[in-house]
């Protein structure tokens, strides 16, 4: 049997290579999908039972200053000290610890390289199980008094890159934001903290952040500074519920008790909330980010592929069909020799399950491929952050999913060619009783949802195409085109604000001089990168309320900042020379920095244009790869729609012939043709439409400046998809208007 | 019992020919030369003869019917018919000729299976733009005449192979054509039915219907009245019965 489902396979090898390279297009395409979602949803942290970490949260009003990140929003931030107090008095979890990102400027050896460091509390690889590759973790003993810990453990590809993976580098010491730190361990190879889409190259002690960050006013006992993010391990059996109360009946009276009378002046009404607010609990199995928000579009993306995947399926059930109608015949006289329903449907399925081993092992690259698209079309952060590959997970995904296609695609054919009817194929009509209406109606009916899935996916990239030109459309009230951004961060090398200035005001001047630039200026919040400071601020003469917001996004700019961006101004004057108080300055070309300070390293060099595009990188990654997959899905749908309709000629060449010979005109033939494709398109197309509107409508909140049903975009789908149907049926009708009448009676 | 008559020996006063044939030639490229399927056939039927074409099986008789049928105009020589020539004009013009003239029947009877009797029938007249009133009318009638109305209704695989043949005779003349050209119309059926399909053909015939048989059976050349003999794509005899 095994012998001959290849020999079968290997018998009619064109068409046998045609479906596993189908195959291969859609099980691809959706394991590298599958691996992306896997990567960003599914996959747990690599720590001891992930499933027992819990990530704490802190609603309510805060009264002070914030500082929140990419592992969260500021509602999952606590101070210094609340952190401290509720780590130090913890009953509820097994452990608990907390962590908070900064920049570092990291030298060594004389060369200066900007990198993402993590501050961790002392319990932190404890808590999460983690075990060194080299030396030793971070330890609750690492951390004695605030700023008394110079140690260092590095990640393990710093190890490999900056330290080419030398045992000896634990011991040596490293210069972080100025710092000397001893390394005194090196974390294991697939850990990179728990904030996923950061990869940290350093894990410093939590209560170094003062030193790590000398700019900022040290708050290791201020109740109103919040930045600390924190996670626990549940005890064994212990429950979220058990946990929750436990944590939160300390966390109020430390509330109530603490902090509470602290608030002075936080109106009454305030004041209550703040008594009354709770620590959450989340599972956190994932780690934490708030790059997480990308689900929608993820699930989306492979909701698409899954549609390609169906679309493949279709086609090889189809052409499977067509050739268990060719095979007939064989069929019904293998049963006369003996052979069972079930053994022949048997064989036929085993010849699917050739064809799906061979397409999902062929997938693997195409799989690799539509990655490695993916981050070419991915921000810069993206691709230094994430390893996405096809890893186990995904190889099972493309397995179920291949053995899920063998049951969608072989088993239909398979039923359907064993139910020849032994007598009428003796007589020579197995043509008749094994490939008649029903036969060529289910392909038929294959066929049209072809059409409809096309028509959705269609739709759906169309829709995020025009958002996308809509979104590039924007009016962003500067002049982006010329213009380079990058950011240097001198205080971190230690740099006094004085110095600072005086950096910043040299870089500035010699960046003027250099041949092209045409405008220098500076700021101290990045260009359109997403980023934000804000500080309370105060107009004189202008009295607040008491309670009023005073806080106001601000950015500190240098003179000729409007002008360089080619902003008008509505009302006044650009600020001037004349207006400089010493703030921080800055602009142009690494030569100029080296020339200047070759320790001072230069982060984020890039266009303004760059910058614009990376803020709506994840718009631009749908549009791409939804309308490549819509693409891919169009294709193939013609394929199968030309197979069925060609295959549909062939077999009706009797036919063909008979009418030519009884008066029709080739123009007629060519009518009946079209006719059956156009029943087809006029039933899938409105089904397509209807389900493109729904979907639309539930992916609104990814649409930018139009709506999920946007006549146009409806419109330029239809009309693509009528362009392609009428391209898939253009041979088959010509076929058919030449087909000799004598011939085609002599057919069988 | 029968005579050979040589086409130089017709007598003058014979009325014009329906089908005339002259030097009609049919090959095929094979292996670097060709393979000779017809060769210098010469040719003429009279409107109202019945004619059946004899020899053994790849002599040329179902390829000399479809030319007459006008369904191949891939040949050499000249094909009159009715005066009009069948060579040399565009498939168009060719089909339309065989479309105002010409019936088939086939051994296989070549029903279409999705469609039912009376759709069937309806066929020929929907190529010929028949009106759908005169069409309902036409295939009435013709259902009538067969004495199938009770099978209007059914599909060809509900149907004996007798039952199918009759309605592809009924078929082949329900646009009124001048010629019927049949292949081997009994070869599918037992004696019997192939008789009483022969019968038909003979009443056709009587009606003045011109019918043109491809057979290798003497009992069906009998009903005809004139054999002619293919071997090797030569003719070899062209002989009237009595």
């Amino acid at each position: 049997m095994l012998r001959q489902a290849l020999r079968q396979l290997g018998r009619r090898a064109g068409l046998s290579v045609v479906m596993i390279v189908m195959l291969a297009l859609g099980l691809g395409a959706t394991t590298a999908m599958y691996s992306i979602y896997h990567e960003v949803l599914v996959r747990p942290l690599p720590v001891a039972e992930p499933e027992r970490l819990v990530n704490l949260g802190a609603p309510g009003p805060k009264w002070g200053s914030a500082s929140c990140g990419i592992a969260g929003d500021c509602q999952h931030i606590f101070s210094y000290p609340m952190f401290r107090d509720l780590e130090a008095r913890n009953t509820a979890f097994a452990g608990m610890a907390g962590f908070s990102e900064f920049d570092a400027n990291v030298a060594f050896r004389g060369t200066a390289t900007p990198a993402t460091g993590m501050l961790v509390s002392g319990a932190y690889f404890d808590v999460l199980g983690v075990r060194p590759a080299q030396g030793r973790l971070l330890t609750p003993a690492d951390e004695p008094r605030v700023g008394e810990a110079a140690v260092v453990v590095l990640s393990y590809s710093y190890w490999q890159e900056g330290f080419g993976a030398d045992p000896g580098a634990v011991g040596q010491t490293l210069t972080v934001n100025g710092q000397r730190l001893t390394i005194v361990g090196v974390a294991p190879r697939e850990f990179f903290g728990t904030v996923w889409g950061r990869r940290p190259r350093l894990f410093v002690p939590l209560s170094m952040r003062w030193l790590m960050q000398p700019t900022l006013p040290r708050t290791d006992e201020t109740r109103t500074a919040y930045w600390v993010y924190a996670f626990g391990r549940l005890r064994p059996s212990e429950t979220t519920e058990q946990a929750s109360a436990s944590i939160n009946a300390l966390y109020s009276g430390i509330l109530n008790e603490v902090e509470a009378p602290l608030n002075t002046g936080m109106p009454p009404a305030m004041l209550e909330q703040f008594r009354r607010r709770a620590i959450t609990l989340d599972p956190g199995a994932l780690g934490q980010s708030d790059l997480r928000s990308v689900s929608t579009q993820l699930t989306l993306l492979l909701g698409v592929t899954v549609l390609v995947l169906l679309i493949v399926c279709a086609n090889i059930a189809s052409l499977l069909l067509a050739r268990g109608v060719e095979r007939g015949r064989e069929m019904a006289l293998r049963a006369s020799l003996g052979a069972s329903r079930g053994r022949l449907a048997g064989q036929l399925l085993l010849e699917s399950v050739f064809l799906a081993t061979a397409g999902a092992v062929a997938s693997v690259p195409v799989a690799l491929l539509t990655l490695r698209g993916f981050f070419a079309i991915s921000p810069g952060w993206v691709v230094d952050n994430l390893t996405i590959s096809v890893g186990r997970e995904s190889l099972l995904f493309a397995a179920v999913a291949a053995l899920g296609t063998v049951v969608l695609f072989g088993l239909a054919p398979a039923l359907y060619a064993t139910r020849a009817d032994l007598g009428s194929v003796i007589k020579g009509q197995a043509a008749q009783s094994v490939g008649g209406r029903s036969t060529a109606g289910f392909r038929r009916a294959l066929a049209t949802v072809q059409i409809a899935l096309s028509t959705v996916l269609l739709a759906l990239a169309g829709l995020f195409a025009q958002s996308l030109a809509n979104v590039a459309r924007v009016d962003l009230g500067m002049n982006v085109d010329s213009l380079v951004s990058f950011s240097v961060a001198p205080r971190l090398n230690g740099y006094t604000p004085e110095r600072t200035a005086e950096l910043f005001d040299r870089i500035e001047r010699e960046l003027a001089g250099v041949p092209g630039v045409t405008d220098v200026a500076s700021s101290s919040v990045r260009l359109l990168a997403n980023e934000s400071w804000n500080n309370g601020l105060s107009v004189d003469r202008l009295a607040h309320a008491a309670g009023a917001d005073t806080d106001a996004s601000l950015s500190m700019v240098s003179p000729g900042f409007f002008r360089t961006l080619s902003v008008p101004l509505v009302a006044g004057r650009d600020f001037t020379d004349a207006d400089r108080i010493g703030a921080p300055l800055s602009k142009m070309l690494p030569r100029v920095i080296a020339g200047i300070d070759p320790t001072l390293p230069i982060d984020e060099l890039t266009t303004v244009r760059r910058t614009v595009q990376e803020n709506v990188y994840l718009d631009r990654l749908v549009a791409i790869l939804s309308g490549g997959f819509a693409a891919a899905a169009t294709l193939l749908a013609a394929i199968g729609l030309y197979a069925v309709l060609a295959h549909s000629v062939v077999q009706r060449t009797r036919e063909i012939g008979l009418r030519l010979a009884l008066g029709a005109t080739p123009q007629a033939l060519r009518t009946m043709v079209l006719k059956q494709v156009g029943l087809m398109a006029v039933i899938g197309m409105p089904v397509g439409l209807a389900a493109a509107v729904a979907l639309g409508h539930g992916v609104g909140a990814l649409l930018y400046g139009l709506v999920g049903y946007d006549p146009a975009v409806l419109t330029a789908a239809v009309a693509t998809l009528c362009a392609v149907v009428a391209g898939a049926a253009y041979l088959p009708a010509r076929r058919a208007a030449r087909v000799a009448p004598m011939e085609a009676l002599r057919y069988e | 019992m029968s005579t050979v008559m040589e086409e130089q020996g017709m007598p003058e006063t014979t009325p014009a020919p329906m089908i005339r044939l002259h030097n009609v030639e049919k090959s095929y490229p094979y292996k670097g030369g060709q393979t000779w399927v017809l060769r210098q056939i010469g040719l003429e039927i009279q409107e109202g003869e019945f004619v059946t074409i004899m020899g053994p099986s790849g002599s040329g008789k179902s390829t000399l019917l479809s030319i007459l049928g006008m369904l191949d105009g891939d040949f050499g020589g000249e094909y009159w018919f009715d005066g009009k020539p069948a060579h040399g004009v565009s498939n168009k013009e060719r089909a339309r000729l065989g479309k105002e003239n010409v019936g088939f029947v086939f051994q296989q009877f070549h029903l279409l299976d999705d469609l039912t009797v009376a759709e069937n029938l309806d066929i020929p007249l929907s190529y010929r733009n028949v009106a759908r009133k005169e069409r309902d009318a036409r295939v009435a009638e013709m259902l009538d005449r067969f004495q199938i109305v009770g099978k209007k209704d059914l599909y060809p695989t509900q149907l004996s192979g007798g039952q199918q043949q009759q309605v592809a005779v009924a078929r082949a003349v329900i646009a009124e054509p001048r010629i019927v050209l049949a292949d081997e119309p009994t070869g599918s059926l037992h004696w019997k039915q192939g008789e009483a399909i022969m019968e038909l053909l003979r009443e056709l015939n009587a009606e003045g219907t011109t019918i043109v048989q491809v057979s290798h059976d003497e009992r069906v050349a009998a009903f005809g009245r004139r054999v002619i003999e293919i071997a090797d794509g030569w003719i070899n005899a062209d002989r009237k019965l009595v």
